[in-house]
């Protein structure tokens, strides 16, 4: 029995370290520790952590902006050094901001352009993705007019322009109001329909349990914890007892109630599971 | 999704007239204005003067003008492109697209010398028509004051002052100012592709500008008469050409405010020597910035 050749990972990280060298005098940085990571096509993949874990260095080093210290990166097979590696990737930077002298649609008219696109197919395709992120009303408006959410928005929309088949978003829904962070996520949850692989940061946790197929936990630098979201916290049509110095009998009395109920089963017992938070807090508490 | 092309001119072209549009939002265009104004007024003031010094005095005036507005948004300009698409994050965009670092520079340095190029050209236009007119009126008056009435005497009168009229030197001029803005650009890009601020970009470039300037005098001055050895003297006079351009190359201003010809020739070697620099400072900006860590 031969097993099947694995697929080329949308995304590849191997033990990239990246060292922030300091000026004269000061100590170099080291932003993040032989990271490992790969993303599959098609999958939403979310790397969390605490801020300054290294993870908008990461992203940046998967898109070529920053060169790895040791290590290398590949999106679809090919490195990050190579240029022609970011035709299949649409990215929406941190906090992402644009030439306040450009309305939204010549915003978006200048990145298609610098992918390739030109006339009635650039137009098309730029209102096409006004009226996805929702910002027709606002296309003849000057950038520097736009709020925080509709910023971030517009960096989707220019992230999407050019049909990537992955996309990286950093912090996507960092100081957004609630309706647009909802509004962000139906966006994420809709690439993952259309078969889009998606790799995105945060460090809001339920957005992320909401989303992502697969989380890692970053903090100083490493990755701490790796996984399916449904395997690292536990099922929400459970109820868990914690109980302190229980005695055998006790637990033998819950379980004959427990079958007397007849609808209820007893799924396991044991320790008890964490959520997704408390796994956060406990893997990035840990010292390197 | 389109395929990916190594060398492409159209997305040189999508980042230059960005540029253009950037800087012109800059408010740069009042400068233009600013100019005009003055060269008007250069035109018609001092009617005591005779008529070749007025003709004169509005060449240097108008000369002196279209210089500090090329030298100062080829500094000032081109020492703000970088670090303001760093700041604003528009860099992390850009450069996430498949664009080549070295098509987002040469697009950047292409959209200033256009800026400068489009304002050289119409202030060249506007300073033509007022020096025409100039021209035209002076002689006028002269024929009257004179009264030369002979076809000799007043070809004679047209001579004198034509020489200090318009002709195609000025123009010459024009391009030599275009070339040394050229090269004081693409030297303050490169300064910029490693420079921590925009104000030491200025501040570099304005002094390695007026070193430039000096070129030929520092190399008389020190190189010439001396006691150094003939071979360290090329050695140093060779440094001197690389880590700043040679300015002097390109002061054919007097000589065509004093109405003397500009040959083509001349013109053709200081525009090959403008292309030479702009190249070298090309490929050492595209070394800097293609290592730069953003
Ligand atoms: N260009 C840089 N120079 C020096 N240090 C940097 C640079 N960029 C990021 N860092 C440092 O690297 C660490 C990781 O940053 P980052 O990847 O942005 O974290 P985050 O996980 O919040 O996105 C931070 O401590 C930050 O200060
Ligand atoms: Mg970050």
């Amino acid at each position: 029995m031969s097993t099947a050749p694995e697929p080329t990972p949308a995304v590849a990280v191997e033990n990239l370290s990246k060292v922030f060298k300091a000026g004269l005098g000061k100590r170099a940085f080291v932003a993040v520790r032989d990271l490992s990571l790969t993303v599959r096509e098609g999958e939403v993949y979310g790397l969390i952590g605490p801020n300054g874990c290294g993870k908008s260095t990461t992203m940046k080093t998967v898109l070529g902006l920053l060169a790895p210290t040791r290590g290398r990166t590949a999106i679809f097979g090919r490195s990050s050094t190579e240029v022609a590696s970011r035709q299949a990737v649409g990215f929406l930077p941190e906090n992402p901001y644009f030439y306040k002298h450009l309305n939204g649609l010549e915003t978006l008219l200048f990145y298609g352009r610098l992918c390739g696109l030109a006339g009635a197919e650039l137009r098309d395709r730029a209102r096409e993705m006004l009226s996805l992120t929702g910002l027709e009303d606002a296309a003849d408006r000057r950038v520097a007019g736009y709020s925080k959410g509709m910023l971030q928005r517009l960096g989707l929309a220019q992230a999407l322009l050019h049909r990537p088949r992955l996309v990286v978003l950093d912090e996507p829904t960092a100081g957004v109001d609630p309706a647009g962070s909802r509004k962000i996520r139906d966006l994420i949850l809709g690439f993952r329909e259309q078969g889009l692989t998606v790799l995105v940061t945060s460090h809001l946790l339920e957005q992320m349990q909401e989303v992502c197929d697969r989380v890692g936990i970053m903090a100083h630098g490493r990755m701490m914890r790796e996984g399916r979201v449904d395997e690292l916290i536990a099922v929400e049509n459970q109820t868990e007892l914690v109980l302190r110095d229980a005695s055998p009998e006790l637990l033998a009395g819950i379980r004959e109630l427990v079958e007397r109920d007849g609808r209820a089963a007893l799924v396991r017992s044991g320790q008890p599971r964490t959520t997704l938070e408390s796994l956060f807090l406990e893997a990035t508490e840990e010292k390197p | 999704m389109t395929s990916y092309r190594a060398f492409s001119p159209a997305r040189i072209w999508t980042l230059a007239t960005a540029t253009v549009t950037q800087l012109l939002r800059m408010k740069i265009l009042i400068f233009l204005l600013a100019f005009c104004a003055l060269v008007v007024a250069a035109g018609f003031a001092f009617p005591v003067l005779n008529p070749e010094q007025q003709l004169k005095l509005l060449k240097d005036v108008s000369f002196g003008a279209l210089q500090v507005f090329s030298l100062v948004i080829a500094i000032v300009a081109t020492a703000l492109l970088l670090p303001r698409d760093l700041e604003d994050r528009t860099l992390y965009t850009i450069l996430s697209k498949p664009v080549p670092r070295h098509e987002y520079l040469l697009g950047k340095l292409l959209g200033v010398l256009l800026l400068i190029g489009a304002g050289l050209l119409l202030m060249d236009l506007a300073f033509s028509a007022v020096l025409w007119l100039r021209e035209k009126l002076l002689l006028a008056q002269i024929i009257q004051a004179l009264e030369a009435k002979t076809p000799e005497a007043v070809a004679q009168l047209q001579e004198i002052v034509g020489k200090q009229g318009l002709n195609w030197g000025l123009h010459l001029g024009v391009l030599a100012v275009f070339w040394k803005a050229a090269v004081v650009a693409a030297l303050a890009l490169m300064i910029s592709c490693f420079a921590s601020s925009t104000l030491f970009t200025v501040v570099v470039t304005f002094c390695v500008v007026i070193i430039g300037h000096g070129q030929g005098l520092i190399r008389e001055y020190f190189l010439q008469g001396g006691t150094l050895a003939e071979p360290v003297k090329k050695l140093l006079s060779a440094l001197l050409a690389i880590v700043t351009p040679d300015l002097g190359v390109f002061d054919v201003v007097d000589n065509v405010i004093n109405g003397e010809a500009v040959g083509l020739g001349a013109a053709l070697a200081m525009s090959g020597t403008a292309l030479l620099y702009l190249t070298g400072y090309a490929v050492v900006s595209h070394l800097l910035f293609v290592e730069k860590e953003l």
